[in-house]
């Protein structure tokens, strides 16, 4: 195979040689008399190959590539050594040549001791590319080296670079905006402002305002200019989560924003142009939403570009046991704990529960496994007990008691009692994740923030 | 002795062209000259690291023509720990490196 090869050798005859035994190859040669030499021309000329004479004019042959290796140079190096000891050898592969040539040599030998080392270099180039693509154990804030996982990573790679809205779904707890902070880091937009905004968590009147700012007096409360989420990311990325959850209102706000790019802060006159990036998600089936009337066609077809749709843990296969040891090993940490792992019995729990919350779900279990244990390996008897018994291996769906009339008379309670009951049990079914309890309640998840907000107000 | 080493020479000259085979000669006989004169200089000189390292590349050159008798020589000069005086070894280095030049020249086609 033709390469580009760099022949580092100080004496003429030598270098004449070795430049006629490959003139056949159709290589592309260049020569350097010195180590120095060498280095500059390899940085800028990035050859395929090197060949190395060991002793050189001013560094040796192993201090060069020692210099190359730490220059990232991914080239096959070959030593060209008239001194054929065991420890020249070794030293020299320590440094990463490929393989190393007995001075004098044969054109056979330099030939297919050359094309064997860029063989290799070519194999371990296509082997990299492979592992990147197919075995990412990791993938910025991702745990997961399932397939699904794999073909989530290659969609965000090749969306990065363009400005296309991506339409994240998924269940709550897989993960929607660590696939939008990956679109973002990944993406040239890195260095700007990532911005996430949760739809559902900002009451209704303030949502325009969050997201677009206002001016100062545009509204009582309203004391000073407020910048909103669309401004503050221009130039980079603005996540829109809980998107189903946007009141009808804000709906044609978004879609004008969308179409024209233009911000028009509450209260002011004056509009402004910004380049941002948006991510929207939701945890609905979005399209359901749009058919019930209760999502703008027109909004869900201007954002419903790029659709990356996030599995559920538990069609991730061994991810669920892969996500339970990192997240260990941080709770460990943070919490000053010695725990460097799971016993046999309570990986195998970890990996037989459906986890209908997710990754939150499990971050929930190891957490109060780390804060409440101790020791070095977490036992089956500090999971749960919900993760323990078979008949919860399919999720149950949350629905409220259907009591009897003598039960209800029995158990007649004030409404805000009865309210404030249904939506505590939702967040302990749910593991305090606010929007899936909303959902399971038919509520907006606002509402429950806001409950939340008085009670804990009330003490 | 031969001056050359058949399997080196020999492989050469039949591996390559005659006009590549020939630049390389012609290449070789310069190094020669060059080196030959740098030995010299840094004998005459005291400059031992000077004189080793002119040795070390005419022993390699040498090497990589079979010129073996040359090559030789060139490795006693090279290792300051033998005890033959440079004055000694020059003339016996000059008078192969003669040599290997004739038996080369006799090998172009």
């Amino acid at each position: 195979m033709p390469a580009r090869i760099l022949l580092v050798e100080d004496t003429p005859t030598q270098a004449e040689i070795a430049k006629a035994m490959l003139r056949d190859g159709g290589h592309e040669i260049r020569h350097a008399e010195t180590a120095g030499a060498a280095l500059a021309l390899a940085l800028e000329w990035k050859p395929d190959a090197v060949l190395v004479d060991l002793v050189l004019p001013d560094f040796s042959g192993i201090e060069l590539m020692r210099r190359l290796r730490a220059a990232q140079l991914e080239a096959a190096m070959i030593v060209l050594t008239a001194h054929g000891s065991v420890k020249t050898a070794v030293e020299a592969m320590q440094e990463g040549a490929s393989d190393f040539i007995l001075k004098p040599y044969t054109s056979a030998r330099l030939r297919v001791t050359l094309d064997n080392a860029l063989e290799k270099r070519e194999l371990r180039q296509q082997l990299d590319v492979a592992k990147s693509q197919l075995g990412r154990g990791r993938f910025y804030g991702f745990v997961g080296a399932s397939p699904p996982m794999q073909a989530i990573y290659r969609t965000i790679e090749s969306v990065v670079s363009s400005r296309a809205t991506v339409f994240v779904t998924g269940e709550s707890g897989t993960g929607k905006e660590l696939a939008a902070e990956a679109l973002h880091q990944a993406s040239p937009r890195a260095g700007r402002p990532f911005i996430a905004l949760n739809c559902g968590a900002i009451p209704r009147d303030l949502l325009e305002s969050e997201l677009f700012g206002h001016v100062k007096g545009a509204f009582t409360g309203a004391t000073d200019n407020r910048l909103g989420a669309a401004r503050a990311a221009d130039g980079g990325t603005l996540f829109l989560d809980e998107i189903g959850e946007m009141p009808a209102e804000m709906q044609v706000k978004l879609l004008r924003f969308v179409q024209s790019g233009v911000v028009t802060p509450l209260g002011g006159t004056k509009s402004e142009k910004v380049d941002v990036r948006l991510v929207c998600a939701t945890h609905r089936d979005i399209l359901a939403e749009v058919q019930a009337g209760r999502f703008r066609e027109d909004l869900y077809y201007r954002i419903y570009v790029v659709p990356i749709e996030l599995p559920p843990l538990r069609l991730r296969g061994e991810d669920a046991v892969l996500v339970a040891r990192h997240l260990l090993g941080l709770y460990a940490r943070e919490e000053g704990k010695a725990f460097s792992g799971f016993d046999a019995e309570a990986e195998t729990a970890i990996r037989a529960y459906p986890w209908p919350g997710n990754v939150r779900q499990l971050q929930n279990v190891l957490r109060n496994a780390v804060v409440l244990h101790g020791g070095t390996l977490v036992t089956r008897e500090m999971l749960p007990v919900l993760l323990l018994h078979e008949s919860v291996a399919e999720p149950v769906p949350f629905t409220p008691a259907r009591p009897t009339l003598e039960a209800l008379t029995s158990r007649i309670e004030p409404l805000a009692a009865s309210e404030k009951r249904l939506i505590l049990q939702a967040l302990e079914h749910t593991g305090q994740d606010v929007p899936r309890a909303a959902a399971l309640l038919e509520i907006n998840p606002s509402t429950i923030y806001r409950k939340l907000t008085a009670w804990k107000q009330a003490g | 002795m031969s001056a050359l080493d058949p399997s080196v020479a020999g492989q050469l000259a039949e591996d390559l062209p005659p006009d590549v085979f020939r630049t390389i000669i012609a290449t070789f006989e310069e190094d020669l000259t060059r080196l030959v004169q740098e030995l010299q200089t840094a004998h005459e000189s005291g400059d031992q690291n000077g004189y080793e390292r002119a040795a070390h590349s005419l022993a390699g050159a040498s090497a990589a023509v079979g010129a073996v008798g040359l090559e030789r020589e060139a490795r006693i000069a090279m290792d300051h720990r033998q005890p033959e005086a440079a004055a000694t070894v020059l003339p016996r280095l000059v008078a192969e490196a003669k040599g290997a030049l004739e038996a080369l020249h006799a090998l172009i086609h």
